[in-house]
């Protein structure tokens, strides 16, 4: 640690690198480097997948159309001198270490978490001679060709690098870096979630979290269980098809992303009842407030045996959806109210001479008895095991979300976690209430700055011996107050924060970390994704000087 | 006022009985109105009818673009079902066949352009429109193309689409409206990031949606001077971020005259003698402590650089920037803005103290003398100054009588403007800035929020009073408001949703005033509830959607189908 830290500092003196995640090592020089007119990717193995192929295809058309000048004053205009003597790279030569086994990007990123292998090594030399890309497996390439794709600037016709020779051997830090979006408050076309995928996966990302359905709407068409979304969507344009979710899971896949799809349940689930109102208890039921977080009201009857039934065969059915082995069965913000005034609910438990917590257990088993038999871990929210008392499998993931204060208290049980807290990581905090007749702030004021997020420790109160509980972690979009309209804008680049503190890991310096996330910034909106500018452009062609202290 | 009040009273409960079944979703709402509980649908052939001689081009322009978004717009109403839960009604409908516009006998008939630039006290946007249950057209007349501007807009927000079919539930309907405050208007930072014409464009048209009446162009400022100048070249060619960055006469005439036809009259902000770094650029002799370290001690924010306010080369050189800019103006306001002056700036410029001392004169002088020199260009061209408030209330600059305030450091400094005789806008910080909330934009400030938290909620911009603490005497100050975008976290990326459809809080507080026109207080406990306002906005916001803005969601569609059922009570 302590070359790398060297290293980079020295780097940042020269000025301009701009890799976001920093490389866990990183060796740069002060040449010039531009690519030639020629320049090419040659992928040195023998059957190379088809989404390697297309991976190295997108590389090399995003080095023509970035188009990015650096960000310094003049833009490069006056790199052109030094380019004109500079060295000419032809060619990048792609190949997996000896040994490794050739299998496509999508199913390296589809492995169990924990057993991906996205380490790769990238040399640049700067005198023209070959650059190198060596990794383990094709997800490692694709991890290095993103990291090559961030090298480079454009001024005068050239697209060029002023820190060559470039040396990186890079891996991340924690395995599940991630971004989760709600598609059921409001909802985003496949489109949409498309550009956002990309985005991710140019900050290595690896998982997607889904959140695809909740109590207002229900847009995800699950084979055998069509009436859910046909009844519970907002409209029949505003579904997931079997056939979109096919296509956003392989996009995913090509571009190194895990889908973990997420029904929430036993409560978040009112909209089933307009479809099944036998199933759901307190449906839309007023006052909202006590029987629900937010309206609408509605929970899955737990004590139901015909319920249970149904949500097993629902989830059963969503697993033959998703590739991946992780499947989220929610759980969070179940609300008791609602169970004690549900007369059928009373009924059930008595009949059955079960408590609701006991209700809640054979629920939850039956769910998850259901997935694994699809061959799916599941995650579930933190109150499944914080505040119920459910049984649960040692190798559950669970998701933090209600305060970073409790992770410790997750990892004392020894569970696996990953990290979505609401006070670091909520993308949506600080926007106002959007309840009616209602005058408050967000309940998670303030705004989750990238900074804020940056400044995450993820092993923070967590034993040695509990570290490798952590999985990593995500920021998430909740869309009461979010669509299409400003997915881009309220996600980026402020996602990119966690991206890497999961990658790189915690303690990155938040100065030197201004002027990169600037330059990927940029460089999103060059690629057509509207991330937001952090500052005024004067300030991002003079990095430091609008510090507070400058 | 009387009868007003009697209308008012027959509104009520009309207007009750209608909220129940669907609300009509005009937005800011009329001062008057009255709607029944009978459909009405627009004929295939409908048609808009001007039944004025030798009609201005810009109002046929108008007229064909309601016209056309008469077919265009896809909105549906917002029920659950959508247009499908009307399919009865507007099978049964009453059929309009056309929209009769005309301008009351003996007005003059001017473009809305020329009447949108008069002064602003002297602006006539009221109009009366009738929407039948019983005849074949609907009448819209008013005393001027720009109250006839305004109709038409009202007329577009009447009607929702059901297959191409435009109907509406709430025939017959009455409204006879005007603003209650001619200024509202929208203050638009152009210089801490740049936005291309077209986002200005897009924003005056969803502004003229709303009848927002103004657009407050802070065109420049110390980060970018973006603005070309025939008198100085240099000035953006130096100080823009870079060529492609700059409004060029052309397109600033362009942006200008099509605000006009959209009834927005645009007052350029010159700021000075702060936030002009930029000028440096071309100019290093204009300006003192340019980018001078720690920006903390001579500026509020980074680069630091003023005006050399004590030089006589440096006063020409603003007079003469002010007057080429003013000649290009056709409006009848104009800013010299003003705000966060730095004296320390001043006191370490070796300049400005040689010059000081040479013409034997403080700096309160220079700066008096300074403001006095810029108002008189502007007020030399016809047009009405326009000040920053702390260059009233901190430096008691002597402004000339009819100069117009805008309150922005907090909404108490209207009062202390207002006593001083002084017309004002408000544009207070805490109610109407709509970049706060975002966090800091400094570096190494790592959990610092922004100055001015928290975000303002259009709940908050919309709970504003604009006579709070004034007397009645002091009423007619208040030309109206602006809600403001500054732009050191904003970008042609963030623009919609940043300030849609906050703004259009704004647009209600200052046309509607402080009254809804069923008489009630449109400043009460529940002044926010879905009843009141926030069905009409999510309706808006939908709309806007619809015709291509990209306006935030204010809350899950859920909600939005079924008013009133995410209420904190209900």
């Amino acid at each position: 640690m302590r070359l790398i830290a060297v290293l980079f500092a020295v780097a940042h003196v020269s000025g301009v690198l701009a890799l976001w995640p920093l490389p866990r090592s990183l060796e740069t020089g002060t040449n010039a480097l531009k690519l030639a007119s020629n320049f090419d990717v040659q992928i040195d193995i023998p059957h190379a997948p088809s989404d390697l192929k297309d991976a190295v295809s997108r590389t090399k058309s995003l080095l023509k159309s970035d188009k990015l000048g650096r960000l310094v004053v003049g833009r490069g205009a006056s790199d052109h001198n030094t380019l004109q003597r500079s060295g000419s790279l032809r060619t990048l030569r792609v190949s997996l270490t000896p040994g490794s086994p050739v299998r496509s990007i999508t199913e390296e990123a589809r492995l169990a978490i924990g057993t991906r292998s996205e380490g790769y090594t990238l040399q640049i030399p700067s005198d023209g001679s070959s650059a190198t890309l060596t990794a383990n497996s094709t997800l490692g390439l694709l991890r290095g060709l993103t990291t090559f794709g961030q090298l480079w600037y454009e001024a005068s016709g050239e697209i060029y690098t002023m820190e060559a020779p470039v040396s990186i051997t890079d891996s991340p830090a924690f395995p599940f870096r991630g971004f989760m979006l709600d598609t059921s408050r409001n909802f985003f076309p496949v489109a949409d979630i498309k550009r956002t995928l990309d985005a991710m996966s140019w900050v290595k990302m690896s998982q997607f979290h889904w959140h695809v359905v909740d109590s207002q709407s229900f847009p995800l068409e699950v084979p055998g269980y069509t009436e859910l979304a046909s009844k519970g969507a907002y409209d029949s344009s505003m579904v997931y098809s079997p056939k979109d979710v096919e296509d956003i899971v392989a996009y995913a896949g090509a571009r190194g992303i895990d889908v973990m799809i997420e029904i929430d349940t036993p409560g978040h689930t009112a909209i089933i009842s307009a479809a099944h109102p036998e199933h759901i208890a307190c449906a839309q039921e007023s006052p909202w407030t006590t029987f629900a977080n937010e309206p609408p009201a509605g929970q899955l009857r737990i004590a139901s045996p015909a319920t249970t039934n149904f949500t097993a065969g629902l989830l059963s059915a969503v697993a033959r959806m998703f590739p991946s082995s992780l499947l989220s069965t929610g759980g969070d913000e179940l609300n008791t109210e609602c169970y004690v005034q549900d007369a059928e609910t009373q009924a059930d438990l008595k009949a059955s001479g079960q408590t609701l917590e006991q209700a809640l257990d054979v629920f939850t088993r039956a769910t998850h008895a259901a997935i694994r038999a699809e061959g799916k871990t599941p995650a579930v929210w933190e109150e499944m095991v914080l505040e119920h008392n459910v049984t649960l499998g040692n190798d559950t993931v669970v998701m933090v979300w209600i305060s970073s204060a409790n992770a410790a208290a997750v990892a004392a049980r020894n569970f696996r976690l990953v990290h979505g807290p609401s006070d670091y990581f909520y993308l949506d905090c600080g926007a106002g209430e959007w309840i009616g007749d209602d005058v408050a702030n967000s309940w998670c004021d303030p705004f989750k700055t990238w900074q804020k997020s940056y400044t995450f420790d993820p092993l923070a109160n967590i034993s040695a011996s509990q570290a490798h509980l952590v999985l990593g972690g995500e920021q998430l979009l909740w869309t009461e107050q979010s669509g299409p309209e400003n997915l881009d804008s309220i996600v980026w680049p402020r996602a990119a924060s966690s991206a890497e503190v999961f990658w790189s890991g915690p303690g990155g310096d938040l100065n030197t970390a201004l002027p990169r996330l600037h330059d990927l910034a940029f460089r999103l909106r060059q690629r057509g994704v509207k991330a937001i500018q952090l500052q005024p452009m004067w300030c991002a062609l003079r990095p430091g000087q609008c510090n507070i202290d400058s | 006022m009387a009868s007003a009040l009697l209308l008012a009273r027959l509104v009520t409960p009309i207007l009750l009985a209608s909220f129940v079944q669907h609300a009509s979703g005009l937005w800011p709402i009329p001062r008057s109105l009255s709607t029944g509980a009978s459909a009405v649908k627009l004929s295939p052939d409908f048609v808009i009818r001007l039944d004025v001689p030798h009609p201005p081009e810009d109002v046929r322009a108008a007229m064909s673009r309601s016209q056309s978004r008469l077919h265009s717009d896809t909105f549906q109403r917002l029920a659950l079902g959508r247009s499908s839960a009307d399919t009865n009604a507007v099978k049964h409908a009453h059929v309009l066949t056309a929209l009769s516009i005309t301008l009351h006998p003996g007005s003059s008939v001017r473009d809305i352009a020329q009447e949108t630039t008069r002064a602003i006290d002297q602006k006539d946007e009221s109009y009366e429109l009738r929407i039948p249950i019983s005849q074949p057209e609907a009448t819209l007349i008013a005393n001027t193309t720009l109250g006839l501007f305004r109709g038409l807009t009202t007329f577009e927000h009447l009607w929702y689409d059901a297959n191409g079919t435009k109907y509406a539930l709430d025939g017959p309907i009455a409204i006879t409206d005007k603003p209650a405050f001619p200024y509202r208007g929208f203050s638009f930072d152009t210089s801490r990031n740049f936005y291309p014409v077209s986002d200005i464009l897009r924003t005056l048209d969803a502004m003229s949606w709303v009848k927002l009446s103004v657009l407050y162009w802070h065109i420049i400022d110390s980060q970018s001077f973006p603005l070309e100048v025939d008198a100085f070249p240099q000035l953006s060619a130096k100080g823009a971020y870079s060529p492609e960055e700059v409004y060029s006469r052309d397109d600033v005439r362009h942006i200008i005259q099509y605000a006009n036809e959209r009834g927005i009259d645009v007052v350029m902000e010159l700021d000075s003698p702060g936030h002009t770094t930029a000028i440096s650029a071309a100019f290093p002799e204009h300006i003192a402590c340019p980018a001078k370290s720690p920006w903390s001690k001579y500026a509020s924010e980074p680069p630091a650089g003023q005006l050399r306010i004590a030089s006589s080369s440096t006063l020409e050189f603003a007079r003469t920037m002010f007057s080429a800019i003013a000649d290009t103006l056709p409006g009848t306001m104009m800013s010299s803005g003003g705000d966060e002056v730095n004296l320390l700036c001043w006191e370490e410029d070796e300049q400005t103290m040689s010059d000081l001392v040479t013409r034997n004169i403080t700096i309160e002088d220079a700066l008096n003398e300074f403001v006095q020199t810029v108002q008189d260009v502007i007020i030399q061209h016809g047009k009405t100054p326009f000040i920053k408030s702390d260059m009233v209330l901190t430096h008691n600059a002597p402004v000339v009588n009819n100069t117009v305030v805008v309150v922005w450091q907090t909404s108490e400094d209207a009062a202390s403007v207002a006593e001083r005789g002084l017309h004002l806008i408000h544009q207070p910080s805490n109610y109407f800035y709509l970049d706060c909330g975002a966090g800091e934009w400094l570096g190494n400030d790592v959990l610092g929020n922004s100055w001015c938290d928290p975000f303002k909620t259009w709940q908050r911009a919309y709970s504003f009073d604009p006579y709070a603490n004034l007397t009645t005497e002091q009423y007619s100050l208040v030309l109206g408001g602006q809600m403001p975008l500054w732009s050191e976290q904003s970008s042609p990326e963030n623009l919609d949703p940043i300030i849609w459809p906050r703004l259009a809080a704004g647009a209600e507080v200052f046309w509607t005033g402080t009254a809804l026109p069923d008489g009630s207080s449109r400043i009460s406990a529940n002044t926010t509830s879905t009843a009141q306002a926030l069905a009409r906005l999510n309706e808006l916001r939908y709309r806007l959607v619809d015709r291509g803005v990209n306006a935030i969601a204010l809350q899950p569609k859920w909600c939005a189908l079924r008013p009133g059922e995410c209420d904190l009570d209900s």
